[in-house]
């Protein structure tokens, strides 16, 4: 055991037993002795958690030791809360889960947190995956971040606290008086995701949007090794815009509680964020290995340790009448005895063993869904209005997939788009043009310019029921903000056990071939990123039918399955018309009929040609249907298969689509490396002995201006390749 | 050395013809507690504590009535409680249905002889208002292994038949590895016909009790508030588990909402025994459980529960037994043999 854990018992036995306690201010009037003693219990029982977690680990038996020495002051946080009050904590926070268990009839805290640190199956919230606070019944969703990631969709919790109370969403789970509330350390302040979070608050506050949102910074003056500069968190938080600031000596549960429950009230009356700095110490180093020592003076160390809140709960509960020192002690000791005898019981639970154990929760559970009939055709032809008489007319990219969305937000009122100029502007684009005249501004949501905002709103929505679709501008905004979809959103349902999920349909703009606009940033293509997220489902359609009738798939699989998709837009093809001649409309598609669906996997198979199939995707769709009447002369039988689903691959799907061809080429509009090619090929190599050509983007960022499309997979190069190929003996 | 243990208090139907003559057997040097008990039931017009248990023998429809057994129970409970031997630290104190008010005497919320006040009201109050009846059923096997799909059977039954007009039946007490169902005379009746018979006992009335722990107790539970005032209810001194799995701590307790549960919602809806006894298991990992007496039926019910969560590895009753063997995990009072090991 760390020597400093065991000095910092010594010192609380030591001096309680002696009346050597830290002065301070004198108890605060609000909360009452027997509370005050409740919240004492929870300071005892997760400070002798910390002790354990290291016997425990020392013994092989426990896998975490990041502790809450020092931050037990949060059981006041939670005290001052309501359970209902959805809140996404720091990884310090043991104490206020505890806390909050005793405000919910038959928890078992000790025995949930404790199975956590033996990583059983039996873990509660994360069934063995994860050591993470968390539970379904205190309205605690798990979180594995350190770096204040979890607070994007706190603010997008909060929003969805007040936008469910106004239009009931039928998974609606946070009661309308709700509030969130999201704590970090005073090293994850800095991070960007942070600032981000308390920037994006301040912004809706700005526009008056109600947001009940309450952060919480518990701030111990150190991150791992490095000191925060003195006053910093204050003088950071403490003027900005819309967000009101609140200060309390963390250490003191009477002032913590006062202050907290100030905080909360304020931000419950007036719908309005507000930030709760905490001053707290951290006792015993960072985790288990960290040796404070190292950076620390003897005497840094020795004063926080004096201020040992567990001993000023002693003093403040003797002062307010509220526990001896010497029923304090055996409280003490009696919370030690009782986690020890429990971790000795928690360590003999199942463990997760198999992979398939441990995937189990990959993909979250499928919910019921009333049935909906879809709007009346007066109320359909009412939104569709002018749109109306051009249905039955083939149409772009854009306008179908627009359609799509117009159908999809009259059948499902929980549906909301978010974005950066998706409201009157209607995108940059134009795919959300009239939605918001449609729909209205609460439906379609003009968001500030920062992608990890737009993706927390989504995801913090999704926690009450409603099934966000967020618009990302361009592919490479997404990248910036990428750990949103791949630290979050796609994790949830993994580390909750399926208990919370996020379902939410992610429009991104992306891919090449825009003739000389942009250059990289507006045509990027690379989606490596996104497509070894685990659980997460890519769909990118080539044209305006498989788009429209893709879109609805993915909806249903958001509200009916909570899968969290990608529904990644060519925008070369949105507003592409003609295929092979000028003014020949040969792109365009008329609008299937709203009952008409894609289902999940389901690639597409143009022609049946023998000698040679082509498996493409978006815009390498486009190229290779150009490229058809050429291979079609030099007598290439060609059948070409759009996969329409990127991640997962349809592996099944494609070879039973290319089991008749002798041949296949890969058409990739994304990189050589890291992209779906290499996949393709994979599959290819270790299903068949067909053989195999790719044609692809080469490993380079996009030009713009003439050379736009250099570096990009062309028709030529796909009719050159292919008569190759066919050249090659099967 | 010193073994930490939770205690259990039993409910109603422990005190039956063998347990006749339990407190002067193993009480009799507690005169003065017994005489106050006595006292209190002969103010009210009562036969007393120690003429009950001192009968010549005993008349099921006189001293399993509410306001007989009751206070008989109580009495045997809470004096088993006071004889534990030294070397017992008690970390926690539950119990089974009408042994939750004993629980709270045991646990110091209320006085010895205002956890006699509301035992001896709360069961008078039930006899004079004998609405209903129970009847228990099993889920699991003879081994005490889960029997699959059954629980759901059983609560799919009540619900069904409860739906029923005229017919009312809930489920009472989630009793280790049985269920106690409430009702009245059609709906009970109803469960007796559609649950096929089983283990040559069930489904099996239980003589003189009420429907118990469910909402036609709610003019009960009232007159029980009038008669029983919150000022009676204080911090109690182990803590307690009620029947709902909720934790009450010493100093920590909010005793006008343990006086409403008690007098509330533990008197009208289900009481949750197995969930009480797994959270004395997982919140408190004793060495023992010890089953105050009389009676000596709740103890299959305390290892039916651990054996729900897989205590200690238990799986079924001969799992159970073998550990026991070993060095109990389980001391029952009530009997002879298992006594010892806990008494003074």
């Amino acid at each position: 055991m760390n020597d400093r854990v065991e000095i910092v018992h010594q010192n609380f036995l030591n001096r309680v037993a002696a009346g050597l306690l830290p002065p301070g201010a004198p108890p605060r009037a609000g909360l009452a002795p027997r509370d005050a003693v409740s919240l004492y219990y929870a300071q005892c029982t997760s400070r002798a958690m910390d002790r354990t977690s290291r016997v425990m680990q020392s013994r092989g038996q426990g896998f975490y030791t990041i502790g809450s020495s020092g931050h037990e002051g949060m059981a006041a946080v939670a005290h001052a809360l309501r359970p209902s009050d959805i809140a996404f904590l720091h990884y310090r926070d043991t104490a206020f889960q505890i806390a909050r268990a005793q405000q919910v009839a038959g928890q078992q805290p000790a025995w949930d947190v404790l199975l956590s640190f033996a990583a059983s199956s039996e873990d509660p919230i994360s069934g063995g995956r994860h050591k993470v606070l968390g539970s379904r019944a205190l309205m605690i969703p798990p979180q594995t971040s350190t770096i204040a990631s979890h607070l994007p969709k706190a603010v997008g919790a909060a929003y969805g606290i007040a936008a469910g109370a106004k239009r009931l969403p039928e998974h609606r789970v946070l009661p309308d008086d709700a509030i969130a509330v999201c704590s970090f350390g005073d090293a994850s302040l800095n991070h960007s995701t942070a600032q981000g979070a308390i920037n994006a608050a301040s912004w809706t506050a700005a526009k008056s949007a109600p947001l009940p949102l309450l952060f919480v910074c518990e701030d111990n003056g150190i991150g791992i090794s490095t000191k925060t500069p003195e006053g910093w968190v204050a003088a950071s938080t403490n003027n900005r815009p819309g967000l009101k600031y609140f200060h309390a000596d963390g250490l003191d549960i009477f002032d913590t509680f006062a202050t907290a429950l100030e905080a909360a009230e304020y931000v419950r009356s007036r719908r309005r964020p507000a930030i709760l700095h905490l001053r707290m110490v951290r006792l015993y180093g960072h985790a288990g290995a960290d040796v404070a020592a190292a950076y620390l003076s003897k005497a840094e160390l020795e004063a926080d340790e004096a201020n040992d809140p567990l001993l000023h709960s002693v003093r403040l509960l003797g002062e307010a009448g509220a526990l001896s020192a010497e029923t304090a002690l055996e409280i003490y000791n009696r919370a030690q005895a009782r986690i020890e005898r429990i971790s000795v019981e928690a360590v003999k639970r199942p463990k997760l063993k198999t992979a398939g154990e441990v995937m189990a929760s990959i993909l979250p559970p499928k919910r019921a869904c009333k049935p909906t009939n879809g709007p009346s055709p007066a109320v359909r032809a009412q939104v569709f209005d002018s749109d109306l008489k051009s249905i039955e007319k083939p149409q772009t990219l854009s306008k179908l997939i627009n359609w799509a969305l117009t159908d999809q937000m009259l059948e499902h009122p929980e549906l909301t788009v978010m974005g950066e100029d998706v409201g009157k502007k209607g995108g940059v684009y134009g795919v959300t043009q009239k939605l918001h005249g449609r729909f209205g501004a609460n439906r379609v949501i003009d968001t500030l310019l920062d992608e990890q905002s737009i993706l927390g709103l989504a995801t913090g929505m999704a926690h009450n029921g409603f099934i966000p679709v967020p618009e990302i501008q361009f592919l490479a905004y997404v990248h910036n903000a990428e750990d949103q979809i791949r630290g979050e959103a796609a994790t949830l349902s993994f580390f909750s056990n399926g208990q919370f999920t996020n379902p939410m349909v992610i429009r991104i703009a992306g891919l090449g071939y825009q003739r000389g606009f942009g250059g990289h940033f507006h045509n990027d293509n690379s989606i490596a990123a996104l497509r070894d997220i685990p659980g997460l489902i890519i769909a990118c359609p080539s044209h305006g039918a498989d788009a429209a009738m893709m879109l609805r798939e993915c909806v249903r699989l958001a509200r009916e399955e909570q899968r969290v998709v990608v529904f990644l837009e060519p925008i070369a093809l949105y507003h592409t018309r003609d295929l092979l001649e000028e003014n020949d409309g040969k792109w365009m598609r008329t609008y299937p009929t709203p009952e008409q669906r894609i289902a999940f996997g389901g690639v597409g198979v143009h022609g049946a040609g023998k000698d040679l199939a082509i498996v493409t995707y978006g815009n390498g769709h486009y190229l290779s249907q150009q490229a058809l009447p050429e291979l079609e002369i030099g007598g290439i039988a060609t059948t070409i298969v759009d996969l329409r689903w990127i991640a997962p691959l349809p592996e099944r799907q494609l070879m039973e689509a290319t089991a008749h061809c002798s041949r296949i080429l890969i058409v990739d509009e994304c990189r050589r490396t890291g992209g779906l090619n290499e996949s393709l090929m994979a599959l290819f190599s270790e299903k068949t002995d067909k053989p195999l050509a790719r044609v692809t983007a080469l490993d380079s960022f996009i030009a713009t201006g003439p050379a736009y499309a250099a570096t990009l997979p062309s028709k030529e190069q796909i009719v050159s390749a292919a008569t190759d190929l066919a050249k090659v003996p099967e | 050395m010193t073994k930490t243990a939770v205690l259990i208090c039993p409910g109603r139907g422990t005190y039956n013809k063998t347990e006749l003559g339990y407190i002067a057997r193993h009480h009799a040097s507690r005169r003065e507690l017994i005489r106050q008990f006595d006292a209190m039931r002969m103010e009210n017009g009562q036969e007393s504590v120690s003429s009950l248990d001192g009968a010549e023998r005993f008349i099921a429809s006189k001293h399993t009535s509410g306001d007989a057994a009751s206070p008989l129970i109580y009495a045997s409970s809470y004096l088993d409680a006071l004889s534990l031997s030294q070397g017992i630290d008690v970390v926690a104190v539950t119990g089974n249905s009408m042994g939750w008010y004993t629980a709270l005497a045991v646990g110091g919320a209320l006085s010895a002889q205002d956890g006699f006040r509301v035992v001896n009201t709360m069961g008078t109050l039930m006899h004079e208002n004998l609405v209903g009846g129970q009847i228990i059923y099993p889920f699991v096997d003879t081994d005490w292994r889960p029997i699959p799909g059954k629980k759901g059977e059983i609560t799919d039954t009540v619900a069904r038949i409860n739906e029923r007009e005229g017919h009312f039946l809930t489920v009472s007490i989630d009793l280790g590895g049985m269920l106690v169902v409430a009702g009245d005379a059609p709906g009970l009746a109803a469960f007796e016909r559609e649950m096929p018979p089983c283990q040559e006992r069930f489904p099996m009335r239980l003589g003189n009790h009420a429907a118990f722990h469910s909402s036609v107790l709610a003019p009960v539970a009232e007159s029980g508030r009038k008669a029983l005032l919150a000022d009676m209810f204080g911090q109690p001194v182990h803590p307690l588990i009620d029947g709902r799995g909720q934790i009450w701590w010493p100093g920590a307790t909010d005793t006008g909402a343990l006086w409403s549960y008690t007098l509330g919602h533990q008197v009208t809806e289900t009481y949750d025994f197995s969930k009480a006894i797994a959270c004395a298991a997982h919140e408190f990992a004793p060495d023992y459980f010890i089953v105050t007496g009389p009676g000596t039926t709740l103890g299959s019910a305390v290892a039916q529960s651990l054996i729900q969560i897989e205590w200690h590895g238990l799986r079924s009753k001969s799992d159970f037994q073998k550990l026991q063997t070993e060095g109990p995990l389980l001391a029952s009072m009530g009997m002879d043999d298992q006594r010892p090991l806990v008494a003074a």
